[in-house]
């Protein structure tokens, strides 16, 4: 997962007329630095890729907060006989080091403009929030296997990871506990990031997207879908669920650069933690054949999941005009969670296509096949069957919140797919797909 | 190896039409097409083909239990061509084999009913329509059931040649979805349009419209977990695998007090308070009182459309129409979430 995008230098290419770009001449400067070793220890600190960790120090970040008893910090590694369950989220750490209170912009004091100046991120670690059984919340399936038959399916059983178990206290409202939650855990993350202030990184590159014209090479645009339906079912931009909102542009770095945090924690296998907008494969491959392969005109972040056949429709069409407005003549068009949301994306492929707009559409299957279609739909990268049984398996140990509502009695029981969590990520961070049989 | 092969009378050798209510046989070795094989076949089963249409139940129990006593590594079942009766037999057979972990592979024309019977659960090679194909045929069955006997990985139904199944396995690719997503866009802005995934192509057309609403018979369905307070039938509120079915004798608005909804995958309060929007029954009734459709059926059906595999929920489906269609319905209100 380690192949970070490289920068595209086009500094000799200025823009003649200065016209036509929405984000003109800004660079995301992110500076990585290489988790070899987390460890518990006295104070949290940064040495020579060994980050050290004062566990009861992360504890007392959830004290002041709302709607929480208790927060444990444990440490699990790759390689462990360890289960992972019932995770909310998980987020890489990172800051901002000019004004770490812009970190994950609007949740964590100020807010600023994502994707410019430097960032500095802990690479090959992650933060994962989890919950107890909890009355606020449906069943939380979320799981991470770090061995076992599960592992290939967990995008995060080859980080280290700081994972964070709340209890939540049953008089608080859900929207106060998946607050407190999310402060807490993005916190925490800011926090360890911040030790690496002042010591020199692994690697630097820097994110650039010049004007994006001239040549033969096509123009391309991500059509984003995220969905928001309250508390626990959101997605956040600049600490604000979207709900409501009409398509919107948004620059790559911006979403590199934590301006998109989830807060949905239903559908594990579909949803996108907020690690997956960090690290976004798709953004970083595109920011990086940027000016040499194709232009990359801009991410196009729309709603899915909405009510009715007129909302689909609305959101649809105006996404697709931003496209077309973008100037691209290809998008690639992602998905979130399954079911509903699939006949968003479906409907915002064939309002694409009517527009000249050629698309690509990232899409989960069921066992059978896919929710929805339309004839427009001619080019579509499969990201697994989510209905799938995964083989049992016994873990040492299980970290987070164990909810006998959804741990099998017997640990024997096959565990269909769509309960890992990211394993069917339809922004395309994994490496999933389907064969026919 | 252990090879067990089901055939009908006729291949038996027992006789055409006149032996076709033959109760189910069995047989030491290889009889029929069986020889022609190349497979040492340690047993074979058959049955008349209007003994198993008519006595499914009686067939299948007497088939299954001398498989199990077998215990074979492969089950090869037919060819049957393009024999309706034979092929759904051959069809059941197979899927029921493979149900209880026991690989099958049969042969049939690709339109012969046994193929919808089989379910994707066997292996299926197609065939053409008449005996003739009997020679390419063989050799094809025999090496498909040589892999699986041996569990040899089974490749795509282009590269072995059977009817595709419509199962998708998941497998790790080498690149990530993003950048197959890529590659593939470019490529289709080049004019070579690929994908990973098509619609399983089982689209039902619409029947015509009915001609005069006002004789007709209208049946309300809905997938919105309407079901009576409290629930008594425990429908699930997901993943539900199965439907239900309630009186509307007397019945002539759905009130909050006596109906609810457990539907898991919407905000159910707004239905709640009035369960006529998850069945329609206050509008219909009025339409029926006012002549503007013949009769209301005496029965709403109804299940909980979330998570259900879309296998499960078209056999549903299917279990619901039958049952209107012999009801003498015409048409139905669908209602979804």
């Amino acid at each position: 997962m380690g192949d970070a995008a490289s920068s595209v230098e086009r500094r000799d290419r200025r823009p003649a007329s200065g016209e036509g770009e929405l984000i003109v001449d800004r660079t995301l400067s992110v500076a990585s630095y290489r988790v070899r070793d987390l460890v518990a220890g006295d104070a949290t600190r940064w040495e020579d890729g060994a980050l050290h960790v004062d566990l009861a120090g992360v504890e007392r970040a959830a004290d002041e907060l709302p709607g929480l008893r208790s927060m444990t910090a444990a440490i699990v590694q790759p390689g462990e006989s360890t289960r992972i369950a019932s995770v909310l989220d998980v987020v890489e750490p990172t800051v901002k080091p000019a004004n770490p209170r812009t970190t994950f912009s609007g949740h964590l004091g100020t807010l600023g403009v994502a994707g410019v100046g430097v960032s500095n991120r802990l690479d090959g670690m992650a933060v994962v929030s989890t919950i107890g059984p909890a009355e606020q919340l449906d069943r939380v399936e979320g799981l991470i296997d770090m061995g076992g038959p599960g592992a290939p399916l967990s995008y995060w059983s080859r980080t280290c990871n700081l994972v964070l178990s709340f209890d939540a206290d049953p008089a608080a409202t859900l929207a106060e506990v998946d607050r407190s939650i999310r402060i807490a855990t993005l916190t925490v993350a800011r926090d360890l990031a911040a030790t690496t202030v002042d010591h020199a990184p692994d690697e630097s590159e820097s994110l650039e997207l010049g004007p994006a014209d001239g040549g033969d090479l096509p123009s391309l645009c991500v059509v984003m879908q995220v969905a928001s339906e309250g508390p626990g079912v959101d997605t956040l931009i600049y600490g604000a669920p979207v709900i409501g909102i009409m398509p919107v542009v948004m620059d790559a770095r911006e979403i590199l650069d934590g301006a998109i945090v989830s807060g949905a924690y239903d559908h594990a296998s579909v949803r996108n933690p907020t690690y997956f907008y960090q690290r976004s494969r798709l953004l970083r491959e595109l920011i990086a054949g940027h000016g040499s392969r194709w232009w990359l005109k801009g991410v196009v972040v729309t709603l899915g999941y909405l009510n009715g056949g007129f909302e689909k429709q609305r959101a649809a069409v105006l996404a697709a005009k931003l496209a077309a407005q973008l100037g691209a003549q290809g998008a690639v068009l992602t998905t979130f969670s399954s079911g509903n949301s699939h006949t968003d994306t479906m409907l915002t492929c064939r309002a694409c296509e009517e527009l000249g707009v050629r698309t690509a559409v990232l899409i989960v299957e069921s066992n059978g096949g896919l929710t929805d279609f339309v004839p427009e739909a001619d080019c579509i990268v499969s990201v697994g069957n989510e209905d799938e049984l995964i083989e049992g398996w016994h873990p040492d140990r299980t970290v987070g919140g164990r909810d006998p509502r959804v741990a099998p009695a017997d640990d024997d029981a096959p565990v269909p797919l769509r309960d890992y969590l990211g394993a069917n990520c339809q922004l395309g961070d994994m490496p999933i797909g389907v064969e026919e049989s | 190896m252990t090879v067990v092969h089901y055939i009908n009378q006729f291949f038996a050798g027992m006789g055409g039409e006149e032996k076709a209510d033959t109760p189910p046989f069995r047989l030491d070795g290889a009889t029929g097409p069986g020889r022609g094989l190349g497979l040492e076949v340690a047993t074979t089963i058959g049955c008349g083909d209007d003994y198993f249409a008519e006595h499914e139940d009686e067939a299948l129990s007497a088939l299954l239990a001398w498989l199990e006593e077998a215990r074979p590594s492969v089950l090869v079942c037919g060819p049957a061509f393009g024999s309706g009766r034979y092929g759904y037999a051959c069809g059941v057979v197979a899927r029921e084999a493979a149900h209880r972990g026991i690989p099958a592979v049969t042969a049939m024309h690709q339109d012969n009913p046994g193929v919808l019977a089989a379910d994707g659960a066997p292996y299926v090679i197609p065939t053409g329509t008449s005996v003739t194909s009997m020679r390419e045929t063989l050799p094809k069955m025999a090496e498909l059931a040589g892999k699986l006997s041996r569990a040899e990985a089974v490749g795509g139904p282009d590269e072995e040649g059977y009817l595709p199944r419509h199962v998708r396995r998941n497998t790790i690719r080498d690149e990530p979805g993003a950048s197959r997503a890529i590659d593939l866009l470019l490529r289709k802005l080049a004019g070579d349009v690929r994908t990973e995934a098509k619609p399983p192509g089982d689209f039902v057309a619409p029947p015509p419209p009915i001609a005069d609403p006002a004789a007709a018979t209208i049946a309300l369905v809905t997938e919105a977990g309407c079901v009576p307070q409290g629930n008594p039938d425990h429908l699930p509120s997901r993943r539900s695998f199965t439907w239900l079915r309630y009186s509307l004798d007397g019945v002539t608005s759905l009130s909050a007090d006596r109906y609810e909804t457990v539907h898991g995958g919407f905000d159910t309060a707004a239905a709640n308070q009035d369960p006529n929007r998850l069945v329609p029954l206050d509008a219909a009734r009025e339409l029926e009182r006012d002549g503007r459709i013949g009769r209301l059926h005496d029965f709403f059906y109804t299940t909980s459309g979330v998570n259900t595999p879309v296998a499960v929920a078209a056999k549903m489906g299917q279990e619901i129409a039958e049952e209107l269609v012999s009801s003498g319905v015409q048409a139905v209100i669908l209602t979804g979430t």
